[in-house]
């Protein structure tokens, strides 16, 4: 990545390809930004003057009103904190549980090990959010609806983490464990204390993974949180969102409030998640 | 919990020592006690659901009580497998994805190979189309709906900009497939694009070395060689794609709510309104396990494709 | 540990206990009170009890005075927190409460339409109210439209406290009709009866306007098509459905015949053939078209315009008695096992407080269901309300079906049928052919409930 030689190009026509590269990234990346760009225009600007002038950019009279609206008119603060408890939650119980059944199943021979690596395998082949509706059933049946449990107890279950976990641990040589256990050293004392401190890049893979899937769930939280107070970001924004009408500043207002605490994150933390994301997506 | 494990590992292993059959017990202990917590989860929370989804199918189960209600035998099927609102719900989530992983592949491919060759402002770049992929849906579709706004909305706007007649973009059906598509590719393209990126370091250097020795030119190394090697990243955002597209739920019911009518209603959505909104969940999961059936297809596929390439690379 | 006899519910909320318990415990202690919506998430408590929930869905006019009237509840019960939320209309609306009932989370009041409620009660998810809770409440069952109350009342219980009656009416324009010729001495619509009289008048206004008689929505908009189809339809003594949806009972003849009259005025231009909601308001709002087919609730869209309208109930074209297509809006309390009698008092003292205050409903268009606000001086006095409170009486509704009501899959494929009709592309008989065969696949299923 950081050579300077051009990856595609050795035969010093490069120059020419570099301006036509420039020229084609920058004429989409313009268009990627506009959306965004044009949103938080909107948000700051006032409504009659958005209804008088819908698609200029410029206005005489920028302001933060309908951020104040919305903060005041809509419970979001509420499903800040929501979507927040939610996500950590889901992130500390799915590093928990896969980390350990993928250290287990990559570094102890228990009887009936394949047998288990066969079956969590076959569920990768369960896709999201198709089963939703007999989940809804048995999470509905276990009391669990309109609690955030209902949220991070399935997502917990996620086959691709136990993999992520599981390949990760397979890599670590086998001499270590040895050497662990003739220092006297328990199972779960060397998952713990010596392997698990040595996989961080799958612990942040899966935890950024795992944060941003669970912030960003929609059709899962619409069905098991149906108390305006329980909602999480996406799904409180929509339900309340309608109540505006057309108040284009307040819209717009909600969606860049929605948009922003994983937005700062991102911007925060870039490198990592998209290396997690890559690494997620590759294995 | 697990703590209890940890004091029982620790009395036993004093024992055992060296080899490779070391203490079978207390491993075969271990191994079990470390996976139990994600069995139990993935038994109750994954499995559970395809299993009694399976059994409600053939139930006349409502959603508002408990219970699965009285049996039914294969009428729910039956009358799933005969219902147009389910196919033509099909035929719409097969356009989606035909509409939107061509685009969601190509264009990504193409991002990530231009943005290869850039070498300032690359991360700018990446941080532009990985951006949007980090939104919520709900912020996504709230601002195209006001970018689609008949008549004020900036898309509209452009159309007349450009001298041409703007179309209703979301009232319209033909329309507010593309609309949704066009929606779908900004938001979730950075996604591919990283991916592709990843496999494009992968690429060893001295590939492109040899290359430039042979004289091969640009196009030649591009066809030749990078994009052989980077089959196996292709196959898989393909496929992710794919299965990603033939879920679509969330964009269309918050743009469209499969509107007009149901003219653009994908199948999760079909199940949405047969299963909560009609308290029909019997007849859903009879579609449910039709469609999780077609799905699966998809998935097998893919683990085929994914061990092939995966092998032909290796080799 | 208790043995293995113990019923589900109790073996259910103690291995949540127990799930909930394992690592929540502290987190939750730190970040909240008893209380709070992070106690409710992480425990699933119930709220407190000085804190009452009310779901609706209005917005646009109807949203601001609803604001209106939960203010003025505010002012008389400063003790008790409202917490007033406003979620998307039609299908969404009910689905959501749906599930916040069946999943232990209802509001404590709600807002529903009556043609929706022979479904949700018999889902289970209403609480019935006695009459003598009403009358202990102030709310005796004489002091209210008969008709809404009967509408209201399942099995012999009422499940729901009418709050209005919005029945679909003729708008039209004062100036037009003047010009027409259409009104009397004091500036009134002359009656019109029967086919050939509302066609004539349509012509007339036409005839000023210079491009149509009169409009009503037809493209994307299949809830107004089977409402200005049903006004006719039921005019005939038609009906669509029996036996909870079960049966279709469409008459074929009626039906047809009601689908040529309302065809022969599109056909013959003096309503437009293909128009949406907001061509329609474009119309009418700038004196193109005299008449205006649509819903009450409209009278807000058009008070902001230069128009000068008024309105009538949609005079009866078949049939000697007047049938005015309608629904009504009312006041529900969703079945919660955690609602105690002091709760449900306050939920009630609520419904009380915004019935009496139903003259800033009636603002919006509606016809207040309380009689004592509908008979008051006040309401004599308000313009054009007033005007059609008969149509409040002679209201009816949408037929029960657990796939029918506001917003319905019904109406969708009613409607839908109705406006290939209306647009010409299709034969009455056809488009009635395609009513019945919409309807069949949810007429043959089992029902979900009932």
């Amino acid at each position: 990545m950081s050579t300077e030689t051009n990856a595609l190009d050795y035969n010093g026509r490069s120059r020419v390809f570099k301006i036509f590269s420039g020229l084609v990234l920058t004429v989409f990346a313009v268009i990627w930004v506009v959306p965004l760009l044009f949103a938080v225009d909107t948000s700051l600007k006032p409504e009659g003057e958005i209804a008088a002038h819908p698609t200029s950019w410029w206005s005489d009279h920028f302001s933060f009103d309908a951020y104040h609206k919305v903060i005041d008119g809509t419970p979001i603060l509420t499903w800040y904190i929501n979507s927040f408890i939610i996500a950590t939650l889901t992130v500390v119980l799915t590093v928990a549980v896969s980390s350990m059944i993928g250290f287990a199943l990559a570094q102890t021979r228990f009887a009936g090990r394949g047998g288990v690596f066969a079956f969590v395998l076959a569920g990768l082949l369960i896709p999201g959010q198709i089963l939703a509706l007999p989940l809804y059933q048995i999470v509905q049946s276990m009391h669990l609806l309109n609690t955030y449990w209902a949220m991070v107890l399935p997502a917990a279950a996620a086959p691709i983490a136990v993999f992520i976990f599981e390949s990760f641990f397979s890599g670590l040589p086998r001499e270590l464990i040895e050497a662990a256990r003739i220092d006297g050293a328990s199972w779960f004392g060397i998952y713990w204390r010596v392997c698990l401190p040595l996989c961080r890049p799958a612990i942040s893979a899966v935890s950024i993974f795992t944060f941003v899937a669970s912030w960003n769930n929609f059709l899962w939280p619409l069905l098991v949180l149906s108390n305006v107070k329980q909602m999480t970001i996406p799904v409180g924004m929509s339900a309340v969102s309608s109540g505006f009408g057309i108040l284009y500043a307040q819209l717009m207002a909600t969606a860049v409030l929605g948009a922003l605490p994983l937005f700062v994150v991102f911007l925060l933390f870039q490198r990592h998640i998209v290396q997690g994301v890559a690494r997620t997506g590759i294995k | 919990m697990a703590t209890t494990i940890i004091d029982d590992g620790v009395s036993t292993s004093a024992a055992t020592v060296t080899g490779r059959r070391a203490g079978p017990r207390d491993e075969h202990r271990a191994g079990w006690l470390l996976s139990i917590p994600f069995l139990v989860l993935y038994l109750i929370f994954l499995v559970g659901p395809a299993v009694y989804g399976i059994v409600m199918s053939f139930f006349n189960a409502t959603t508002v009580r408990p219970g699965l209600g009285k049996s039914v035998g294969f009428d729910n099927y039956r009358s799933i497998l005969t219902s147009s609102d389910f196919w033509s719900s099909m035929g719409h989530t097969v356009w989606f994805t035909v509409l939107t992983t061509p685009p969601l592949v190509i264009l990504a491919l193409v991002l990530a190979l231009l943005a290869e060759r850039v070498h300032r402002g690359k991360a700018l770049v990446r941080f532009i189309f990985f951006a949007p992929f980090v939104l919520p849906v709900t912020s996504v579709t709230l601002i195209f709906l006001w970018l689609y706004a008949p008549e004020i909305g900036l898309i509209p706007h452009w159309f007349e900009t450009v001298g041409l007649t703007p179309p209703n973009l979301l009232g319209e059906t033909k329309w507010a497939f593309l609309s949704v598509a066009a929606l779908t590719v900004w938001w979730t393209i950075g996604f591919n694009f990283v991916l592709f990126l990843a496999g494009l370091q992968e690429v060893p250097r001295d590939v492109y070395e040899a290359a430039a020795i042979d004289g091969a030119s640009p196009l030649r190394t591009l066809t030749g060689i990078v994009l052989p090697l980077l089959r196996p990243t292709v196959v898989l955002v393909t496929m992710l794609q794919i299965l990603a597209s033939m879920q679509i739920f969330n964009q269309m019911y918050l743009m469209t709510a499969g509107g007009p009518g149901t003219s653009t209603r994908p199948v999760m959505e079909f199940i949405y309104d047969t299963g909560f909104s009609d308290y029909r969940a019997g007849y859903a999961a009879a579609a449910t396990m039709v469609y999780f059936a077609i799905v699966l297809v998809v998935s097998v596929v893919w683990f085929l494709l994914r061990r092939q390439s995966n092998k032909e690379v290796g080799a | 540990m208790p043995e293995g006899s113990e019923d589900r519910s109790i073996a259910a909320s103690v291995s949540r206990r127990a799930v909930l318990g394992a690592g929540a415990g502290s987190v939750a202690a730190l970040l909240a009170g008893c209380g709070s919506p992070v106690a409710t998430g992480l425990f699933g408590a119930a709220p407190p009890t000085h804190n009452l929930t009310y779901w609706n869905l209005f917005t646009g006019g109807d949203g601001d005075n609803m604001v209106k009237m939960e203010t003025a509840y505010r002012r008389a019960h400063r003790d008790v927190q409202v917490d007033a939320t406003v979620l998307t209309w039609g299908t969404p609306y009910y689905t959501k409460l749906s599930l916040a009932t069946s999943g232990g989370a209802p509001p404590d009041v709600a807002v529903v339409h009556l043609s929706r409620l022979d479904t949700l009660t018999k889902a289970g998810l209403l609480s019935a109210m006695p009459t003598d809770e009403l009358s202990a409440a102030g709310l005796p069952s004489d002091k209210f439209t008969p008709a809404a109350l009967r509408k209201a009342t399942i099995d012999g219980a009422v499940h729901a406290v009418p709050l209005d009656t919005h029945p679909f009416v003729m708008f039209y324009n004062v100036e037009v009709c003047r010009k027409a010729g259409l009104l009397d001495a004091s500036g009134k619509l002359k009656p019109l009866n029967g086919p050939q009289e509302l066609t004539a008048a349509l012509r007339a206004a036409q005839r000023v306007t210079g491009q149509y008689g009169g409009v009503t929505t037809v493209t994307n908009d299949p809830s107004t098509n089977w409402r200005f189809f049903a006004t006719f339809y039921y005019q005939l003594g038609g009906t669509v459905l029996a036996d909870s949806g079960t049966r279709i009972t469409l008459d074929d003849d009626k039906a047809v015949k009601a689908l040529t009259f309302m065809q022969s005025l599109t056909r013959s231009g003096l309503l437009p053939k293909s128009v949406d909601a907001g061509g329609t308001t474009s119309l009418f709002s700038t004196g193109k078209a005299g008449f205006l087919f649509d819903g009450e609730w409209q009278i807000p869209t058009y008070r902001d315009t230069p128009v000068k309208f008024d309105v009538v109930p949609v005079p009866h074209v078949f049939g000697p008695k007047l049938v005015a297509f309608a629904d009504s809006h009312a006041l529900v309390i969703p079945r919660n096992s955690a609602m105690n009698p002091e709760r449900r008092a306050i939920a009630m003292e609520f419904i009380k407080s915004l019935l009496d205050s139903s003259a800033i409903w009636a603002e919006g268009g509606h016809i207040p269901a309380w009689l004592p606000v509908r008979d008051s001086a006040d309401f004599e006095k308000l313009r054009p309300q007033a005007n059609y409170v008969a149509a409040a009486t002679a209201a009816e509704y949408d037929p029960p079906g657990w796939y029918s009501g506001a917003g319905s899959q019904f109406e969708n494929i009613v409607g839908a049928a109705v406006a290939t009709s209306q647009t010409t592309s299709q034969s009455p008989a056809g488009a009635v052919r395609a009513m019945r065969s919409g309807l069949q696949p949810y007429a043959s299923a089992i029902p979900p409930v009932g």
